[in-house]
Parts: C-alpha cells; structure tokens; sequence
C-alpha cells in the first residue's frame, strides 16, 4: 500500500481516478460520497460541506447537490456505466452541538445523499454517518474499499 | 379508540390540529426560501448569459487593440522611436489585464469542477505584497492614485518573515481586491493598503475613496458574475467573477472577508488567513515555486 499513489481530499472538492488511488479525507458534518465502478475498477470522491447550492458565491463542490452530480459526470467520462456504480457514503456527525434544527448541518448534508442518490438509483453499499464524532476515511479506487476511524476534537471540519 | 372520552377526544383532536397547523406553517416556511432560492438560480442564469456576451468583449476588444498596436509599432520609422513607448505600455497595460482576467476565469473553473486544493508553502508575504502592488503599478499610474503601503509586519534583523498559506492564491487574492480598488477609486485619489500579523492570522486590508457599496448590495457582490452596475453603459470593466473567487480561495485557506463601506466615501475589504498548521518544507518568495506534500496512511481503521 505504501507505493501507491495517494491523494489528500479538501472540502468542497472532488476527485476521481480510473488507476488505482488511495484517496483519504477527514470529515466532520461534511459529508463524503464514495462511487466505486466494479467493473472497471475506477472510483472517486467528493466532500460536500452544505446540502444545497442557493445561488451564493460560485456553484462549486461545497455544495452537495453540485458535488454528486460533477462527481457522478466525471465517473461517465471514465466509460463508467451506472449500473456498475455503487456508492458509499461517510459523514455528517454533529461536531458542533446545538439546538435549533437549522443548524444541523451534519444531517440535512446526509438526507441529501440519501435523497439524491436514491433519485439517481445508484445503491448505496455501506456508510457510517451521523454521532457525534469526526471520521477520518481512506477509499481505495482500485477495490472500492473504505477504511474509517473515528476521530475526537477539533481537527474534524 | 370506543373507550376514548370525549374530552380525551377533543384534546387528542385539538394536539393533531396543531401538528397540522405547525406542519402547514413549515411547508410554507419552506415555499418562501424556495422562492428566494429560485429568483436567485433564474437571476443566476440571466446574469450567466451576459457573462458570456461580456467576456467576449473582455477578452476580444484587449486582443485586437494588441494586435494593432504591434501592428503599427512594426511600421514605425527609425526616427519615430519616441512613438514606440507609449504603444508598447499601452500593450503592456491590455495584456496584462486579460491575463489577470483569465486567471481568474481558469480559477473560477478549477474551484467549481472541484480541482483546487491549497498548496502550502512558507511565504515572504514582504515580497509577495509588493510584487502584486508591483504588477498594478502601471493601472495606479494610469489613473494617478496614490497608493499607501503600510507593511506593519516586524521582521527580525537578518531574517525574512515566513508565512505558511498558499502564496498563488493568496496572491490572486490580494490582486482581486487591489484590482477592484483601482477599479472604484477616482482619478487622483488614494488606496491604503495594510498588512499585519494578528493572533497568527495574516489580515490585509485594502482601502479605497470610490463610491462605496450600500449595505443591500454588500449581501450580493460575493455572488458570482455579480456586478453592482452591470448596465451597459458600465464605465467598470470585469466579470463579476473577482470576489465570488477570492470568498471560495479564502474558505479553501479557511479565512475570512469582511467589507466595511459606506455610500460615497469608499470601501475598505479586510481578509484574515490563519496560519496553515502543517508541517511545510519548500519556501516561495512570489508564488511560483513548487512544494513537497506528505501524506498519512492509517492502518488501524475499520473497513466499508
């Protein structure tokens, strides 16, 4: 594992390799989409920090909706076909405690998953989101494996 | 439910008319953002197509009077050489605004495919401040403003002062707000540029003298293609892409904007970066230089 390629994840972006590729984030209410293609071995990531773009600033990977959408694109421009494509989704722990059901950013980011890649019809195969914790993860592009750990404190964004 | 009372039945009736009535209140709660949110997408899309008229003009009427004023300078005689200057800073000054320009187009589109991460390197913010103010010394001097330099970092004798961030964002950053300073300002007025180290956050505050912004359109300038007077009779040139651009590059270098400004008496942006806390070996003193990244692999990990 030591020889290959890696590539560190920053939010609100995405990335996605056809070769094989240890790609690994950390995430906090953010939330991490996985598509892994089994057939042709390719898969990527992107790492979204609100559910939805509003029209403010740059429609950029931030943004959830944007997010499974360009990443999704860039899979197709591999060959990737979607019904080889499975999903896999990390994140959206509640980090910052509070009360008032706008700012649970962690789940809404989470419902949108759900929601988007239900209405996609892409499966999802395995997640762990929601607690209180962050998550470190690492996505192999070639197997389409995911490794997590939970991480405590600050350093979860 | 034939044991229910009927006191027990009006309250249970009552409790489920106000869960309607609450649900029906947050569905409309959520018809008024949907609203907003679609004016906001349909103004997008409108402001998207003159984006693309406009930047034709941006990036053709530069080119052609290039081109004409290469042009004319291969027809100079020899004892018209004098001539050459004035066309060739003439040049200089479209060139360099359509590469500025473009610049931040490509960033625009790297930010939204999601392909820019910060690359951070130890900078000389000193040499990085002055070679940004250095490259728009020409358009301060087209328009005869003044521009106040107050670099009130203490180095240490001998010593440069270092700062981790990402030198080519920051840079692209600081030319954005300069350039929209220059670009607002009057002829013959001033621009207060000051840079310090607070709290291990590097804040720059760009000050200008122009018309200002009013409080509704400070909500606004940070969408994109966003331009305060984008009628077509806009003495300004641009895109509306600048600070839309430095808001994603500052959140990528997990920093701040904020505006203060006042109708008539100018604007005055202030940015703060924090340091970056990783551990950095390469150095750049401009931002072009390159850098040595590394990465954690985590063994003790549970598998999806």
């Amino acid at each position: 594992m030591d020889s290959q390629d890696s590539h560190f994840l920053y939010p609100a972006a995405i990335f996605a390799s056809n070769k094989p590729f240890i790609v690994h984030t950390i995430l906090g209410s953010c939330v991490s989409v996985c598509f892994w293609d089994s057939k042709l071995k390719a898969g990527g990531m992107c790492h979204y920090m609100l559910p939805y773009w509003n029209g403010e600033g740059l429609a950029s990977p931030k943004y959830g909706n944007i997010a499974i959408e360009k990443l999704l694109e860039k899979m197709y421009s591999f060959g990737c076909e979607k019904k080889y494509i499975v999903a896999k989704v990390f994140g959206g722990g509640e980090v910052i405690q509070t009360r008032n059901p706008q700012f649970h950013i962690g789940q809404r980011n989470i419902e949108l998953a759900w929601v988007q890649l239900k209405e996609l019809k892409i499966n999802v195969v395995g997640s762990s989101v929601g607690g209180k914790n962050g998550r470190k993860i690492i996505f192999n592009t070639e197997t389409g494996e995911v490794k997590q750990r939970y991480v405590k404190g600050q350093s979860a964004i | 439910m034939s044991d229910l009372t009927d006191k027990e039945l009006i309250n249970e009736l009552k409790k489920r008319f106000l869960q309607n009535k609450e649900a029906l209140e947050e569905v409309q709660d959520l018809n008024i953002k949907l609203k907003k949110v679609n004016r906001k997408l349909e103004d997008s899309e409108s402001l998207k197509g003159h984006f693309i008229s406009n930047i034709t003009n941006e990036i053709i009427n530069p080119f052609a009077s290039i081109l004409a004023l290469s042009k004319n300078i291969l027809s100079v005689k020899k004892e018209n050489w004098k001539k050459v200057f004035s066309m060739v800073s003439l040049i200089y000054s479209e060139a360099f605004n359509l590469d500025f320009q473009l610049r931040n187009i490509f960033v625009a589109a790297k930010l939204e495919a999601g392909e820019i991460f910060p690359e951070i390197l130890n900078v000389d913010i000193k040499h990085l401040m002055e070679s940004v103010l250095e490259s728009f010394k020409y358009e301060t001097k087209k328009k005869k403003i003044k521009v106040d330099y107050q670099f009130n970092i203490k180095e240490e004798e001998n010593k440069i002062f270092f700062f981790k961030t990402d030198p080519e964002k920051l840079k692209l950053i600081i030319s954005n707000l300069l350039s929209n300073a220059i670009k607002f300002s009057l002829d013959g007025s001033e621009i207060i540029i000051k840079a310090k180290i607070d709290k291990n956050n590097l804040v720059v505050s760009v000050k200008d003298f122009g018309s200002g912004i009013t409080l509704e359109n400070q909500k606004i300038i940070f969408d994109r293609f966003k331009r305060i007077d984008s009628g077509i009779n806009s003495i300004h040139r641009g895109h509306g892409l600048g600070l839309s651009i430095n808001k994603a590059l500052l959140d990528l270098l997990t920093g701040k904007i904020d505006i203060k400004s006042q109708v008539g008496k100018g604007t005055n942006f202030t940015i703060s970066i924090p340091e970056n806390e990783s551990q950095v070996s390469g150095f750049a003193f401009d931002g072009n230089e390159v850098f040595f990244e590394d990465t954690d692999i985590d063994e003790k990990a549970e598998i999806f």
